[in-house]
């Protein structure tokens, strides 16, 4: 008798044991209808009824810490509203840092095939275009003709693949140089209009023990932007298209002469000491306590000088933008400047109907006149739609005024030459470039390197 | 019960759940990844069987000799600087007779703390600035040296944070074996004239042997699988300067999504791993003796 109990007992704790596995798994799926899952569930609740099941929705954005606080606010408005609109909605914010979430969690979740559903998205070939056609995200083109608003971006090429669209770019931006004026003035430095000129003055500056400009190399992609704008005048303001169809390669003597430049200045010590243990916030901060004269960046940088925060020594009064000045030799038009609208929103292929819905309405609610306006004055990207130049007129920050200067004053805008590789060769040129600030390489040996790995690439 | 025992349906009851979970989350991973290191899928599209490709061009790839050289390095140092120190650190503490505890528990402290601490703080440390140890080289007149953005020191400045983080951890494995060495053999050498050193050499560290090969084979095996403190401290940078095998896997399977590519590099450095604590085995951690007191 006592031994069946025993045995019983014995036989109770295994099953317990397995039921408990057992259910710890299935309560997973409960919680609500994930991607593409039950689309059932979603057509069904809606009718007639008054009753709204409550669904939640992931949005995953990469506005993290004081440097992004505009554009973090701009995005709460955005949630709040469309979340008052949908009955039942509500939006998870996941925040992740725009490198992790562009090259470890993103791609790790799109290969799993489980993406946010609203999500931080880059454009160009590495990122939307590749998911796009491997199916990954979801097409917009009938949706932004729903909302009429197909007509209204600016420029839409780094997130389409033939003439459908699967992306939305938050804003624009062109890239140049901040310079800080009161040190200008302190050593006697005029506003650099020439190479020589800029050259003089990144000469001057060193002279004083003033760091020429801000440099944090520690990720390839910041002083890659200086590099993209060199390439732009010495190889002309077509590279994308050529580097694209193999006309215009890494080890040409143009994209060289553009990283001889870089090179030389390196050699003549014009960046920050140890950038390559730096970075992208300590670049910045390099500048904001004016320790470094000027700093090569993007304009949705002009932000960070309003911010009492961050900037301590300095404000947006006595920060000067100006675009890359033309270089003797160089090809093409040399008053463009690199722009992109390259950074925004895509979304998960795989929708129920309720989180279609919610998608709609983030589109509609952050997507339009006064959402971009308040972009540009708020947080100072360069809209990524059309607006009126009354509109346009409001800007009142400095900064953002010689942004919209030097945009207006420049022949076009060419984009980095980064949509038109595949990552790997991206990340051979962010190494060899790397190599070269180490003095490990020269300008001829990385352009080298990095041809041999694109020549592999295309042979694929 | 006892028939309960007896009754192999019982065993299996609380056997198969495990294997279940076992054959689950490791032999299932490890044979599907098996068959990704032959193809050369890209996380997103159809895979493609591809022979060994993958494993010829992992063989020639420059940034994979190179990851497996910093490898190397990370064993190198930690045998024949971190068992040492090891060895020494454990043998003082053993010795003291006050606040024995205080120093186990301080030595133990870095390997409860999880690397991301350890990277930013020693990022600090390293500082060429601010950092405490440029601060004092600095008073020495040497000039400002960039650790870890320095082709020459970054490594260096790597392997110092990564022994600091788990020499603790294998001190007080190495004490436990010290402490538990019977008093009176110490006690008998003492009377026989032995000083303290030489009481070390010839009694304690013959005596610890089973345990220093073991600290030596885990030392091998976490050199091997090192990858977290790096992408905190450098990323694999500067120049791949401190990358290592598992970073650069995982780089080249997420970030360029060459997931084919990498399971291949994942299996090559189960291999390496699996040859290099085999060969150990086989010659200097033979411990057929068994110890007696």
């Amino acid at each position: 008798m006592i031994k069946g109990l025993k045995m019983l007992l014995v036989l109770t704790l295994g099953f317990t044991l397995v039921l408990a596995g057992c259910s710890g798994t299935g309560s997973k799926s409960d919680p609500k209808p994930s991607n593409g899952e039950s689309t059932n569930n979603g057509g069904k609740e809606t009718p007639g009824t008054d009753k709204v099941e409550p669904f939640t929705v992931s949005l995953r954005h990469i506005q993290i810490g004081d440097a992004q606080k505009f554009r973090k606010a701009l995005l709460n408005d955005v949630v709040k509203k469309t979340e008052d609109e949908i009955k039942g909605l509500k939006f998870e914010l996941d925040a992740v840092e725009d490198q992790v979430n562009r090259y470890t969690k993103l791609p790790a979740e799109m290969a799993a095939g489980n993406p946010p559903v609203i999500f931080d998205l880059f454009g160009g070939m590495g990122d939307a275009q590749k998911y796009a056609k491997a199916g990954r995200l979801l097409e917009l083109t009938p949706i932004l003709e729903e909302l009429g608003i197909k007509d209204k971006f600016l420029n839409l090429g780094q997130f389409m693949v033939g003439d459908k669209i699967y992306g939305l770019p938050i804003g624009g931006n062109n890239e140049g140089i901040f310079y800080n004026k009161k040190l200008f003035a302190e050593h006697g430095i005029a506003a650099p209009t020439t190479l020589e000129e800029l050259e003089a003055a990144a000469a001057k500056l060193k002279e004083a023990g003033v760091t020429p400009f801000a440099m944090g190399s520690q990720a390839g992609w910041i002083p890659n932007m200086l590099v993209n704008t060199l390439i732009g005048r010495y190889a002309g303001p077509d590279l994308v298209e050529r580097v694209s169809d193999g006309s215009l390669k890494f080890n040409s003597p143009d994209i060289v002469a553009a990283y001889s430049k870089y090179e030389e200045w390196v050699k003549a010590g014009y960046f920050t000491k140890g950038e390559l243990g730096l970075s992208y916030d300590q670049m910045l901060n390099e500048f904001l306590n004016s320790k470094a004269g000027m700093m090569f960046d993007g304009s949705w940088r002009s932000s960070a000088f309003k911010n009492e925060e961050l900037a301590k020594n300095i404000t947006s009064e006595d920060v000067a933008y100006i675009p890359f000045p033309a270089v003797p030799g160089g090809k093409g038009d040399q008053t463009y400047v690199n722009g992109n609208y390259g950074n925004g929103y895509g979304f998960s292929a795989t929708l129920d109907d309720n989180e279609l819905k919610a998608v709609k309405a983030f589109i509609k609610n952050m997507y339009n006149d006064e959402m971009q306006l308040r972009g540009l004055l708020e947080d100072g990207v360069l809209p990524a739609m059309k607006l009126s130049a009354d509109a346009m007129g409001k800007v009142e920050d400095p900064v953002v005024k010689q942004v919209l200067d030097v945009a207006a004053a420049s022949g076009g805008a060419f984009s980095h030459f980064e949509i038109s590789i595949p990552s790997k060769v991206y990340t051979e040129t962010e190494i060899q470039l790397q190599a070269i600030i180490a003095g490990q390489a020269t300008a001829q040996q990385a352009g080298d390197a990095i041809q041999k790995i694109l020549d592999a690439e295309a042979g694929k | 019960m006892r028939s309960a025992l007896r009754n192999p349906y019982v065993y299996a009851l609380f056997v198969i759940p495990t294997i279940g979970l076992y054959f689950l989350f490791t032999i299932y991973p490890m044979l599907s990844s098996a068959y990704y290191a032959f193809t050369d899928w890209d996380g997103l599209n159809d895979p493609k069987y591809i022979g060994f490709h993958n494993f010829t061009t992992a063989l020639q790839d420059p940034y994979f000799q190179n990851s497996i050289v910093n490898n190397m390095y990370f064993i190198l140092f930690s045998v024949f600087v971190q068992v040492p120190l090891i060895i020494m650190f454990a043998i003082l503490i053993g010795s003291v007779k006050r606040l024995q505890g205080f120093y186990k528990t301080t030595v133990f402290v870095p390997s409860i703390l999880s690397t991301a601490v350890i990277g930013i703080l020693w990022q600090f440390i390293y500082n060429p600035e601010v950092g405490i140890v440029n601060k004092f080289l600095g008073l020495f007149g040497i000039d400002t040296i960039y650790w870890l953005a320095d082709m020459r020191y970054a490594l260096w400045a790597i392997l110092i944070t990564n022994a600091w983080q788990w020499m603790g951890f294998y001190i007080v494995l190495v004490l436990a074996a010290i402490l538990a060495i019977p008093r009176e053999l110490n006690e008998a050498a003492e009377i026989d004239g032995a000083g303290g050193f030489q009481r070390a050499i010839r009694i304690t560290v013959p005596l610890i042997k089973p345990i220093i090969s073991v600290i030596v084979m885990l030392s091998i095996a976490g050199a091997m699988r090192v990858v977290d403190i790096v992408l905190v401290m450098t990323k694999g940078g500067p120049v791949s300067s401190t990358e290592v095998m598992a970073s650069y896997m995982v780089n080249r399977a997420i970030r360029y999504g060459e997931y084919g590519y990498g399971t291949s590099l994942a299996m090559l450095i189960f291999v390496i791993a699996l040859v290099l604590t085999a060969l150990y085995q086989l010659t200097f951690g033979r411990t057929k003796e068994e110890v007696t007191y």
